[in-house]
């Protein structure tokens, strides 16, 4: 094999299994791995390790943008460029720039949530390593899996391979990258 | 999930004790006496409306709650079953809310016609004019509606309304903890169905009479909802308090986690911005129209320190709050948690008086002060109505299990995770 590795992937039978595999490599050290399932399996996240997701604060910058956007966007127009005076009301006021703010406000957070989702996942992505397994399939259907990859400082091809037996993986293979 | 949870011990015993229930009936029966006292020497048209904001403030609390507990019905939802129980034994609270009411009406009808509500008295003086209700043609017009006949047969239809759903959801509740069929679950859901439109209605015009006719000149077609939105608050407030007060206390020590603090504190948001958006529209359409018979009432707000009252509904009612439960920590972190439904508490309190008390005015045509020393007579009207409901809120509380244990998704609201863990 002249390519380099990405890493260590296991095939384990049932929730609790993966559940129990998912504890150990994390108090193991390991920062770079993760587990695959058929369905989201609850108190996964904590059994991993995993901090919460950074996407809310991404939200909430795309939120005061958009705000921030509205009233900028009614105040520009209407009292700076294009001084109008409409309904004899003042040429700014942020009572009638609050609705566009508030909308765009709903609007530039849901750009930001999404965008934020796909860039941190490093979304779309169409190739991924642990795809060459032989049983992969079987992760959409009843078949669970832990990898583990070679970037991580703890990784060692023997170690890991051996952790991961122990822990009662099956059909133990290292992928390429 | 197939297997069975094991429900701790505190969950299963029959009622947990609670020691304080005579206090709250001594502070809550001190401060009716105190208020009553003070309607003989102080000036008793402020001094009723301190009263008549009290009982408005814990009436749309207990209404929210109502509410609460049959859209959690009419949903099927698993989580909210740990506080629904809570909820129920607030609702024995309407009984004697409706009790405390009608001392308003008494007031108002017959004793002092026209005190509190100046349409009552054909001969009462409209504020700052010469002329008096029965000379004004807008009463004429809407006497249909607004007379004592009527008034009181709505009051008795409302209560009567919220008393019986409050009844029959207790019941159902009750009932299934001693025998665990299904039938109960599904009645509840039925009413609630029925329940939710006929107390929704019930809630809107209960603020157009108590509250919105006090001024009757004025009108705004969105001002049931505000009520609402703000009572929702309150017993949202009120749940998360709970939840806290039982886990401290030891009850909910291993049942109540993080999600389940999470979720309310995600409705806690939710109505933050909810009420934000009733109040704005309220006030956006009145200012945009500028059409006198609208704007008054605003105009009114802004006299003398209501206007800071109104800004501290902008800032500390809204803003504050909303940037504050943004933060998941603040949802689900005990202290932070109660910090900030204290302070809705406050809030709301201060939005009741926003939304009545200009109304009354001095002969000038001017409201009188928010602060002053007559606001001793809401201390001491809250302290009266709110101890009684507390007092009702305790003894139903030692009367029944803490939690609904045969409730059909209990295992699933004790095993609540989300998909996001902390």
């Amino acid at each position: 094999m002249s390519e380099k590795s990405y890493g260590l992937i296991a095939m384990f039978d049932t929730p609790a299994d993966i559940m129990q595999a998912a504890e150990a490599v994390r108090d193991a050290g390991y920062k770079s791995w993760d587990v695959i399932t058929p369905f989201p399996i609850h108190g996964m996240d904590r059994a991993m390790g995993v901090r919460r997701s950074l996407v809310p604060r991404i939200s909430l910058a795309g939120g005061i943008i958009g705000f921030v956007t509205g009233m900028g966007l009614i105040w520009w127009s209407g009292a700076w460029n294009f001084k109008l005076v409409v309904g004899g009301k003042p040429l700014f006021s942020p009572l009638f720039a609050f609705p566009i703010s508030y909308e765009l406000t709903i609007l530039f957070t849901a750009f930001a949530t999404i965008l934020g989702m796909f860039l941190l996942n490093r979304l779309p992505m169409h190739y991924h390593a642990v795809m060459k397994q032989a049983h992969f399939q079987r992760a959409m259907d009843d078949r669970f899996f832990v990898v583990i990859e070679a970037r991580d400082p703890r990784y060692d091809r023997a170690a890991t391979e051996a952790l991961l037996a122990r822990l009662g993986g099956r059909e133990i293979e290292e992928l390429e990258d | 999930m197939t297997s069975r949870l094991s429900i701790p011990g505190s969950a299963a015993a029959a009622g947990s004790p609670a020691p304080n229930a005579g206090v709250a009936l001594g502070v809550g029966l001190a401060g009716t006496a105190l208020t009553a006292a003070g309607f003989f020497v102080s000036d008793p048209r402020r001094v009723a409306l301190s009263w008549l904001v009290a009982v408005g403030y814990w009436t749309m609390i207990v209404v929210a709650m109502l509410m609460l507990v049959l859209i959690h019905h009419i949903f099927d939802a698993s989580w909210g079953v740990i506080i629904r129980r809570q909820y129920e034994h607030w609702l024995a609270a309407l009984k004697w809310l409706f009790l405390l009411f009608l001392p308003l009406l008494a007031i108002s009808a017959y004793l002092r016609p026209g005190l509190i509500w100046l349409w009552m008295n054909p001969g009462s003086l409209l504020p700052g004019t010469h002329e008096t209700v029965g000379e004004d043609i807008l009463y004429f017009k809407k006497a249909g509606y607004l007379n004592v006949g009527f008034f009181t047969l709505r009051l008795v239809l409302f209560f009567g309304i919220w008393i019986w759903l409050a009844y029959v959801v207790r019941r159902n509740s009750f009932r299934q903890d001693a025998d665990g069929d299904l039938k109960w679950t599904r009645s509840n859901r039925c009413w609630a169905a029925a329940g939710l439109p006929l107390s929704g209605f019930a809630i809107t015009f209960a603020s157009i009479d108590w509250f919105k006719s006090l001024d009757y000149h004025w009108f705004s077609t969105i001002y049931g909802v505000y009520f609402f939105a703000t009572g929702m608050r309150g017993a949202l407030a009120i749940g998360v308090l709970l939840m806290l007060w039982l886990h401290r206390r030891g009850d909910y020590r291993g049942i109540l986690n993080r999600n389940h603090l999470h979720s309310i504190g995600q409705l806690m948001l939710t109505f933050t911005v909810f009420w934000a958006y009733i109040a704005f529209s309220q006030y956006f359409l009145i200012w945009n129209a500028n059409v006198p018979e609208e704007t008054f009432y605003f105009n009114l707000r802004e006299y003398g320190d209501w206007y800071w009252v109104g800004m501290s509904l902008l800032f500390l009612y809204f803003a504050f709050p909303f940037c504050y439960l943004l933060s998941y920590r603040h949802k689900v972190e005990p202290h932070w948690a109660r910090f900030i439904a204290w302070w809705i508490l406050v809030m709301l309190f201060v939005d009741i008086c926003f939304n009545t008390l200009p109304a009354a005015r001095d002969a000038a045509g001017h409201p009188h002060p928010f602060f002053s020393l007559l606001m001793g007579w809401h201390f001491t009207a809250l302290a009266g109505v709110g101890g009684i409901c507390v007092w009702a809120y305790l003894r139903s509380f030692s009367t029944t299990k803490l939690l609904p244990i045969r409730d059909p998704r209990i295992a699933e609201c004790l095993s609540y995770q989300e998909a996001s863990a902390e």
